[in-house]
């Protein structure tokens, strides 16, 4: 991008570890456990109780960690909403499409309205009252990242906040369907969200920010294409103090962190690496630069990179 | 008890997601669309169509029958057996 990084002001997730709302968990964090379950906050704090009892986990996830980066952030409004999924709301997709199975007649219009990927995006919205773009992607492994590529180009363009994150929900057919197509992973399936407030200006909560994001879809990647990234941003990759990879280690790293044992797999995991990765700026002011590198589809890789503020 | 009302206050509990609510709180006469009732709404009505077909196997396709039917538990019981027993 070689401009100013953009500014991290809140961030929180929701996943199967004690994220949301917990500052410092990354200290010592381990590996997510196969029987883990979804550590859900009381979501009544956080949605009207109308309104969550026709949400699904991945909407009730999503409103929640938005709200609550509205609250960190101490923002009314964000200027935009950007939301990436790889999978989407796929809890009432399978309702919709189990009930279609025995009912010839009306399906269900909740799980059929909700079953669509920019259902997170227009629910925080609705929670919001917010009128400003509202946009989802969804690009397999790379969804997340394209979101951050839009609302860092939203505020090149003048924006001041924009509430970005990333969704995706494990439904139990996702196990059946991995073991039928040999998927091998070193992580258990899990579910998860994570919600950022990007903001143009430092509002005296970053610190960290986003220097840069790259995409790469259709070919498999090597670790010139990680170095040319770190060289368009005047570093070179012993300069990257901390390497949060899903799939290849950053060659010549100081330090390397599989972040897929952490955040288990689900498409848009790199999100929980981003806020794992500004815990740890919060927690530890030796490390200055901070590479996510997400391979975790051998065709496509993600770089996004974090540079520490000054005190 | 009638256990065709008690069938349906479970099935409606669980095809609306009344998380907060149990068989007990259900009176069998409440008015189920009366916020000193259940507070349903327009989108609980088509919701309450599929719960006929999916548990009872009946089709509602005409919008004034529903209204009478989805007054409360006693009237949907009703309208249950009569439509089994024609």
């Amino acid at each position: 991008m070689n401009k100013p990084a953009l500014y991290l002001s809140a961030a929180s997730t929701i996943s199967h570890q004690p994220t949301f709302r917990n500052p410092g968990f990354s200290v010592g964090l381990g590996p997510v456990e196969a029987s883990s379950a979804l550590i859900s906050p009381d979501y009544k704090a956080y949605i009207e109780a109308g309104l969550l009892r026709r949400m699904s986990k991945i909407l009730r996830m999503s409103v929640a960690c938005a709200k609550d980066c509205m609250e960190q952030a101490g923002i009314a409004q964000p200027d935009a909403i950007v939301v990436g999924t790889g999978l989407g709301c796929l809890q009432d997709t399978e309702k919709f499409l189990n009930t279609s199975l025995t009912v010839e007649g009306l399906l269900p219009p909740t799980s059929f309205i909700q079953s669509t990927h920019n259902t997170m995006a227009g629910q925080i919205s609705l929670s919001l009252g917010n009128h400003g773009y509202n946009m989802t992607h969804t690009q397999n492994t790379l969804s997340f990242e394209h979101a951050l590529l839009d609302a860092a180009m939203l505020l090149r363009e003048g924006d001041r906040n924009v509430l970005v994150g990333a969704a995706d929900e494990h439904i139990d057919i996702l196990e059946d369907i991995a073991r039928q197509l040999a998927f091998e992973a070193n992580a258990p399936l899990t579910s998860a969200a994570s919600f950022f407030v990007l903001s143009a200006e430092n509002q005296g909560n970053a610190s960290a920010g986003l220097a840069d994001v790259y995409t790469s879809g259709g070919t498999e990647y090597g670790q010139e294409d990680i170095d040319a990234f770190l060289d368009r941003n005047g570093l070179q990759a012993g300069d990257v103090d901390l390497a949060l990879y899903a799939g290849t280690p950053v060659q010549g790293a100081a330090r390397n962190v599989d972040y897929l044992p952490l955040a288990g797999v689900y498409p848009t995991a790199s999100a929980f690496a981003l806020h794992y990765a500004l815990d740890v700026f919060a927690t530890n002011s030796e490390v200055r630069n901070v590479l996510i590198c997400n391979g975790l589809r051998k065709s496509n890789l993600g770089l996004t990179l974090l540079k520490a503020f000054e005190a | 008890m009638d256990s065709l009302k008690e069938d349906l206050k479970k099935q409606i509990i669980e095809q609306l997601n009344l998380e907060d609510l149990t068989v007990a709180d259900i009176a069998d006469d409440a008015l189920l669309f009366n916020d000193q009732g259940l507070g349903l709404d327009s989108i609980d009505a088509l919701e309450l169509i599929v719960l006929l077909e999916k548990y009872h196997g009946i089709q509602l396709t005409n919008p004034e029958e529903g209204k009478e039917a989805f007054k409360s538990i006693d009237t949907m019981a009703a309208y249950i057996r009569k439509r089994k027993a024609a």
